[in-house]
């Protein structure tokens, strides 16, 4: 029986250890307080939870203020008003000018499913990776998000967080030490080397047992939630052990993992198949409920778990 | 701590001309820059860096700051490079980089080039109100645990600037989070990039925008150092409003030729026009 949990209860649960501890964190809301689930540590700490009122730029801006004031600075709202409303400002006051704020990009993906895409943010990992200064993670459950804000407070400089209002299922246990840059093996299998983006590592989970228990294939996984820093070479040796890679996200083919994977096999010159699951390039995803969207697309378990069956038949 | 200078009077009104000499110099020999912009604010900078804010320079010219100052209008960097000239901390002979490959003085203020001087990186517009209010709260908390004296967050924005919304969200949580320390200086020029505002995008009444919005507003000659400072030290900077200061200066101020003409917006000076600029500023 799997355990599962939210990404913001362990990220909050974080923030709320290193703040017991001494650290100067201040957390930033843009009315996004429930979004947040930052109401456990308001409690604890009134005074340091700014709340700006529905003003992204604002809040962004002041992040960078209070940072540059000393602050340790935590900035938590959705993801789509994040990257999209406040955009010049990520760029501009936190990662041109490398301000120690850490930006969590919550309910990103099509985690708001039916309330369709002015809500969806399937272009954060895209928009991220095209600023300078900023570290990216994408952590997969609530154990590596806690290791990633306690990773992302220890660093003096900009971080973005991608995040999400799911339950999603534990796959660490208490011994994991997450680090910045290494891909994640959660499977040790063959042939097939399945590499997930944070929210949907549940899904390629549920694909690989059901792979393993049906049809006797035995795909390796990889979380990869440590998007900059990345060790290359680490993911390429990964790589190099398998004949095929598929690479599973919600997010935008568009500058998403698929696309990181790709340039890697052309710098490398490896030879690899390569199958990228993920919304389709040039689309807004499609409206529906999050289980719908994902089946569209294919990155739920079957469309995964089938997406690997084909290539192992081939 | 305080002022280093504390200059007053005539001694004052030098340091902003000898600032507008190295900026035309500058500008000159980059062939480029936003000589009307840099020119408009040279007594304000002149005011703040030589008799307001409250700074300490090191041996090594780092500076310890209790006083803080964001150049929101990023463009006008030509004067805050003049400015540091001016104080000493660059030479003149670095000025002529200007633009150039390599330089530590590119067309808009980078904290990595002259870390310690430069507080942020500004150019894109509306940025610096909300990261000087980020600032002033960091600064108050700072003084409320015990800290220091609380330090004050100097923020110069243009006003053609003003049209973005997003230094009127920052304006809103200013008042909101009663932000006295913050203090927000309007080059008032009434030009922007193509043409004047009232043209472009009325602004007025700007002193009322800002009231409404919780701030208290005071007017002043934008051209006169001696009236800057003495409105800054009559402000109470405890009273639990932001302070808007509409500085009423003229665009390319100080040269006959360069005054309220919308081309020297982004124009610089020809050898000639040098010639008579530096003539004008040495005289006046």
């Amino acid at each position: 029986m799997r355990e599962y949990g939210d990404l913001r209860d362990g990220a909050v649960g974080a923030i709320e250890r290193l703040t017991d501890a001494g650290q100067d964190i201040i957390v930033m809301v843009a009315d996004s307080t429930s979004t947040s689930k930052i109401g456990a540590f308001m409690k604890s700490y009134p005074n340091r939870v700014v709340n700006v009122g529905i003003a992204e730029q604002n809040m962004v801006g002041m992040a960078a203020g209070l940072a540059l004031g000393g602050h340790t600075v935590f900035t938590a709202n959705a993801a789509p008003f994040l990257v999209g409303r406040a955009n010049e400002q990520v760029k501009n006051d936190i990662c041109y000018s490398a301000t120690n704020v850490k930006m969590l990009g919550l309910n990103a993906g099509v985690a708001y499913g039916p309330l369709a895409s002015t809500h969806h943010a399937i272009d954060d990992i895209s928009v991220m990776s095209g600023f300078g200064n900023v570290q990216i993670f994408a952590p997969c459950d609530a154990v590596e998000t806690g290791q990633v804000i306690e990773y992302a407070a220890s660093f003096d400089g900009p971080v973005y967080i991608r995040l999400d209002n799911a339950q999603f299922p534990i796959v660490h246990d208490a011994q994991y030490q997450f680090k910045a840059g290494r891909p994640d093996v959660l499977i040790e299998g063959k042939s097939v080397v399945v590499i997930a983006l944070g929210s949907v590592v549940g899904e390629a989970l549920d694909a690989c047992e059901a792979l393993k228990s049906e049809d006797g294939i035995e795909p390796t996984l990889v979380n990869l939630s440590s998007l900059r820093p990345l060790d290359h070479d680490a993911l390429a040796a990964i790589i190099e052990r398998h004949d095929a890679v598929v690479t599973v996200e919600e997010h935008s083919l568009h500058g998403g993992i698929g696309a990181t994977v790709a340039v890697l096999l052309a710098r490398r010159r490896l030879s690899n198949s390569l199958t990228m699951l993920g919304i389709s390039e040039g689309e807004f995803a499609h409206y529906g409920t999050r289980k719908g969207i994902r089946k569209h697309y294919q990155i739920d378990a079957a469309g995964i778990a089938q997406t690997v069956r084909t290539i192992s038949a081939s | 701590m305080e002022n280093p200078y504390k200059q007053t009077g005539q001694a004052l009104h030098r340091r902003a001309q000898e600032i507008r000499k190295k900026i035309c110099v500058m500008n000159a020999a980059a062939k480029s820059g936003h000589t009307g912009g840099d020119m408009s604010e040279a007594d304000i900078l002149a005011a703040l860096y030589f008799h307001v804010m409250r700074y300490e320079v090191k041996a090594d010219t780092t500076v310890q700051w209790l006083d803080q100052f964001i150049l929101s209008k990023g463009h006008g960097v030509g004067g805050l490079y003049a400015c540091f000239a001016e104080l000493g901390w660059l030479e003149d002979r670095e000025l002529l980089t200007y633009l150039k490959d390599d330089s530590r003085l590119p067309g808009h203020p980078v904290r990595q080039k002259l870390p310690n001087w430069v507080t942020v990186n500004t150019g894109g517009l509306g940025h610096g109100l909300p990261i000087a209010a980020g600032l002033a709260m960091a600064k108050q908390r700072h003084s409320a645990g015990g800290g220091d004296t609380t330090g004050r967050v100097f923020v110069l924005t243009g006003d053609g600037e003003l049209e973005e919304g997003s230094n009127w969200e920052a304006a809103m949580s200013a008042a909101h989070f009663e932000l006295s320390n913050l203090v927000v200086i309007v080059d008032r020029n009434r030009l922007q990039l193509a043409d004047f505002t009232h043209n472009i995008m009325d602004l007025e009444p700007l002193d009322d925008k800002f009231k409404a919005f919780g701030f208290e507003v005071h007017d002043v000659n934008g051209n006169e150092a001696d009236q800057i400072w003495k409105l800054i030290e009559s402000l109470d900077t405890q009273n639990g409003k932001p302070k808007a200061l509409i500085a009423n200066t003229i665009k390319g101020r100080g040269v006959s030729f360069m005054e309220n003409v919308p081309a020297w917006h982004h124009k610089f000076p020809d050898e000639d026009q040098l010639k008579q600029a530096l003539r004008e500023l040495e005289d006046a």
